[in-house]
């Protein structure tokens, strides 16, 4: 490979501009932008790179990069991507670069904002592309942590209050408030690390490992009963990241409650490394167990399709719809890897980067209606797309793709999904799936009729309210775009994806 | 036998002699008795005798870096081995700090009686000291009782003070009583060893007679009141909120080290397997100290007792580390106290600074520290972050490598128990985050800290940053003296 430390400085670049930030930036809030910036776009650069230059024929684990930190414990400073973390850290670069964009407004200590945001881009980075469990693991409390302050600090309570037993509860202890969000989201995912640490702790110690390396773990051979049990560690562990039902209600609230780039980035990519991390260490690692806990794992994930739409259609927040439809789509990314098919695990990872894009996508949206119009309540709001036709026209693709129109990302996602279900050991899967499918359809139609196409709001706030300007096109456009490019094109994806899966389902029995 | 700064009871000496010191500096130049104005221009005689304490606590501290290894005295009964160098570094750098902390208190009693205070707090150094040399039951519990004594004297120390006599009545009731136990078990254990040198215990745990079993079961039992382990931790909250802060910050920390070290030295060293019929009772006992510790930490609104139950879990956690008996576990669990010392020390300063300013050590008086103080409440932060065993900084090795001593010796459910109530901690230590970082101030003014209080700060800044980010040598070092009991 080159000289080039690449994956470092992709993983690194969001943290030095955080520190340029934190201390040669201080009050001067449009420098701090521009070095966010600036650090998001070698970040992009470089991710973009990797991109283009990994050897697709080749396939495995390229660019590595290592730098023993403790030989006696075989802990080293281990980086190398494979098809699914490229392609991980292009959804990264995309989110992160338009959610520079999208929280160009914050007004309040913008200068921590950006700093916090930019350490949390490094972990999640830093998960993507280290090879070694350990600093894996590093990487992940990186990106767990900074998320209690931004939503506490910047985040927003809900706007819809709660009634009858829940307007009670919240009284008693401030459920629906983001002080409330933030304690409860850190501390689920914290819950899940636990899980996550003792899992690998148990891979080192009993499977009588001298690295952490994931290559030494991958050659091992892991006693059948282990692996059982690791396996269900880093199921719930990862999973709660990832939002399996019933450990998910972190993200409806976290989400509802965070500043915008902070969904954009939490439910976009921070999820998926939850998932990520399933496919990576759960599938990767533990095949035997894979295949043992596949009918646990994939009808989680129905449950999640389903009670995610349900409970998307029942929300008055137009926020927590978006996070609602997060839980439902994650699903479907659980769902496509419990197949254990070629085409389950390719739809799986193609949602993970579809619905990354397309949650960002709207979760900037709701945050620029929410800035023009102070609501976020839906049935307040009415005919907006004549005063903002730009806002209506991008969330309106971005409710297409999440419905799985054909031409959009979404589709290719839900439909190599639904093949892979197919071909499983498990059919009935489909049934749910599809069902999901229809009740998304429901509630993004609703919504998009409500606010942006229906009659016109008669509420006074609503009458003089402008479109996207200046920057908000840019996260906007990048967005879109994307997602209709992987639409078109999905061999953009699934070629990189390929080279990955293929490999990893060789390992497991019977395939 | 020639004289040697590296000899045993040197250290021991010395501190002897440094307690006569202050002593006498009390005596000699007394100041006006009654009303020593506390903002009086010259500095009060008080501050001259801290100092002298300080200065003496770090000259003997450099002291022990002379001590030569592995000698002893009086036929065994006196060791100087790794384990008690490192024990004895510990009880006088953590001792410092705490003068260093409590120099600048202004409380009328402070001035006026600053060398009672310091005797009592050397006195009971000196008792520790001989306590992580003792290879002999009888020395062991003189060592123990001068450890105490002067603790119970030193948490009444504000005699006038509404709380403080109670807390202290109830501290000493729960130390003697304690104090009976043991000496009760040690009976049981010379009758059955035929000798108070501890070089008879592994024989006689190896010979697994009932009432050996029963006389360690109280010396564990009497030990637990010490550490304030469950069911034993009551005495602890009472204590650390009614006496001064920077004592307290050394009450949590250096008394349980010794009482770690009483373990370590009659339940480990030399025994080999015999210890480990000792597995459950001691995982048990860490299991529920880590339980209570968490659960009882998240009502308190006291930042002083919320630290006291936390200090608790953290008990428990070194008991994890300790019930793995095995020289890994050890070695993990000096690692634990040395991180512990730092990370809990360092949090009590800060709350000494803060009370100092807003005399109150309610929660609710961080409120919007960050905005005040920034530094301060970044200080705060990383060692509640430290605390909760939160990576790069030293918490999370500790408690990472306790879990993997415990790990190896197959004990995954008190592993699994552990991690996640490392969850319930990081709620009530992020509620403080979140009144310093989240909740804004009423008044804008910085928090005033006394340059010796930030002094002492900034040592337990860089030892928990330090061993957060380069924990290797200080692996190494208690691995080591962990494998040299073994």
């Amino acid at each position: 490979m080159t000289g080039l430390p690449i994956l470092s400085i992709m993983t690194w670049a969001p943290f030095v501009a955080a520190l340029v930030i934190m201390f040669a930036a201080r009050h001067r809030p449009l420098l701090v932008r521009w070095v966010s910036l600036a650090g998001a776009t070698v970040s992009l650069i470089a991710s973009l790179w990797i991109y283009w230059a990994y050897d697709y024929d080749l396939a495995g684990f390229q660019f590595h990069e290592e730098i023993v930190l403790v030989p006696s414990l075989g802990i080293s400073y281990l980086l190398a991507v494979d098809g699914i973390s490229v392609l991980m850290s292009v959804l990264t670069s995309i989110i992160i670069f338009a959610g520079v964009f999208a929280s160009w407004t914050v007004k309040e200590r913008s200068q921590e904002f950006y700093a916090l945001l930019l350490i949390l881009t490094t972990g999640v980075y830093g998960v993507f592309v280290s090879l070694d469990l350990f600093v894996f693991f590093l990487f992940y409390e990186i990106a767990v942590l900074p998320m209690y302050l931004l939503i506490g600090i910047w985040g927003s309570s809900g706007e819809v209050l709660p009634q009858g037993i829940f307007g009670w509860a919240m009284g008693r202890t401030g459920v629906g408030t983001k002080e409330y969000a933030a304690m409860k989201l850190t501390l689920y995912l914290l819950f899940g690390s636990a899980f996550i640490l003792v899992g690998i702790l148990a891979l080192y110690v009993a499977g009588g490992s001298q690295s952490f390396s994931f290559l030494t773990f991958e050659a091992m051979q892991i006693a059948p009963a282990l692996q059982t049990w690791v396996f269900l560690a880093f199921y719930v562990g990862f999973g709660i990241l990832a939002g399996i039902w019933p450990l998910h209600t972190w993200s409806p609230d976290g989400h509802a409650s965070a500043p915008t780039a902070v969904s954009m980035l939490h439910a976009g990519v921070l999820m998926k490394l939850g998932a990520y991390g399933v496919v990576r260490l759960g599938i990767g690692l533990l095949p035997d167990a894979a295949v043992e806990w596949a009918w646990l794992v994939g009808t989680i994930a129905c449950i999640n399709i389903v009670y995610g739409a349900l409970s998307a259609m029942a929300q008055k927040d137009l926020k927590y719809v978006i996070a609602y439809s997060s839980v439902s789509h994650m699903g479907v990314v659980m769902l496509g890897a419990a197949t254990l098919t070629v085409n389950g695990l390719n739809g799986s990872v193609f949602q993970m980067f579809a619905h990354g894009i397309m949650t960002g996508l709207f979760f900037a949206l709701v945050g620029l209606v929410y800035e023009k119009a102070h609501s976020r309540e839906i049935f307040k709001m009415g005919g907006f797309a004549t005063m903002m036709p730009g806002i209506a026209i991008a969330f309106t693709i971005g409710g297409l793709s999440s419905l799985g129109l054909p031409a959009t990302a979404g589709f290719v996602a839900e439909f190599l999904t639904f093949l892979g279900t197919w071909s499983s050991d498990y059919r009935w899967w489909l049934f749910p799936a599809v069902i999901g499918a229809f009740l998304t359809a429901i509630y993004v139609m609703r919504v998009t009729k409500q606010i942006f196409w229906g009659p016109k709001s008669n509420d006074p706030r609503f009458q003089l309210l402008p479109d996207a300007q200046g920057t908000e096109w840019a996260a906007l456009g990048i967005l879109v775009f994307v997602l209709i490019l992987f639409g078109l094109v999905p061999g953009l994806a699934i070629g990189p994806i390929d080279t990955a899966t293929g490999p990893l389902l060789l390992r497991l029995t019977g395939q | 036998m020639t004289f040697s700064p590296g000899m045993p009871l040197v250290v021991e000496v010395a501190l002897f002699a440094l307690a006569v010191i202050v002593l006498l500096a009390g005596i000699i130049r007394p100041t006006p008795r009654g009303y020593a104005d506390a903002d009086a221009p010259s500095a009060p005689a008080g501050t001259t005798v801290g100092w002298v304490t300080l200065v003496g606590l770090l000259a003997i501290f450099g002291l022990t870096f002379l001590a030569t290894e592995g000698e002893s005295l009086l036929r065994g009964a006196f060791v100087q081995d790794g384990l008690a160098i490192f024990a004895k570094r510990l009880f006088l750098g953590s001792a410092a700090l705490s003068v260093l902390g409590s120099l600048t208190i202004r409380h009328d009693a402070f001035t006026r009686r600053a060398s009672e205070y310091h005797f009592a707090l050397v006195v009971s150094v000196l008792g520790m000291s001989v306590l992580a040399s003792a290879r002999e039951l009888i020395l062991l519990f003189v060592a123990f009782e001068l450890m105490s004594i002067p603790l119970f004297l030193l948490t009444g120390f504000l005699k006038r003070d509404a709380v403080a006599p109670e807390a202290a009545m109830k501290f000493f009731l729960v130390g003697t009583a304690s104090s009976a136990v043991i000496v009760y078990g040690m009976s049981f254990v010379y009758g059955v060893a035929g000798s108070t040198s501890m070089d008879a215990i592994p024989a006689a745990m190896a010979g697994g007679h009932p009432l050996m079993m029963l006389g360690m079961a109280l010396l564990l039992a009497g030990l637990g009141f010490k550490i304030a382990a469950f069911p034993f931790h009551m005495w602890a909250p009472d204590t650390y909120e009614a006496a001064n802060t920077p004592f307290v910050a050394w009450l949590s920390v250096a008394p349980k080290a010794a009482g770690f070290v009483a373990i370590i030295r009659l339940f480990l060293e030399g025994v080999g397997d015999a210890a480990l019929v000792w597995i459950p009772a001691i995982s048990v006992l860490a299991g529920m100290t880590i339980v209570t510790g968490n659960f009882m930490a998240i009502p308190q609104q006291n930042i002083k007792r919320m630290l006291a139950y936390s200090g608790v879990a953290h008990i428990g956690y070194m008991l994890v580390g300790l019930a793995a008996l095995s020289s890994s576990g050890v070695g993990m669990m000096l690692f634990y106290l040395v991180a512990y010392v730092f990370g809990n020390m360092g949090a009590f300063l800060v709350v000494e600074a803060v009370a100092q300013s807003e005399q109150s050590n309610d929660i609710d008086a961080y409120r919007g520290l960050h905005h005040r103080s920034p530094l301060l409440a970044l200080a705060m932060l990383i060692f509640l972050l430290s605390l909760g065993g939160i990576p790069f900084v030293a918490g999370f090795w500790a408690k990472l490598y306790v879990f993997w001593a415990a790990i190896e010796r197959g004990l995954y459910g008190l592993v699994f128990l552990g991690a996640v109530l490392t969850v319930v901690a990081l709620y009530y230590y992020l509620q403080v985050a979140r009144q310093m970082y989240i909740e804004k101030s009423q008044h804008p003014n910085p928090v005033p800290i006394p340059t010796p209080l930030a002094a002492a700060i900034v040592a337990c800044l860089i030892g928990v940053v330090g061993m957060g980010v380069y924990p290797g040598p200080w692996v190494a070092m208690a691995m080591r003296i962990a494998d040299t009991l073994f």
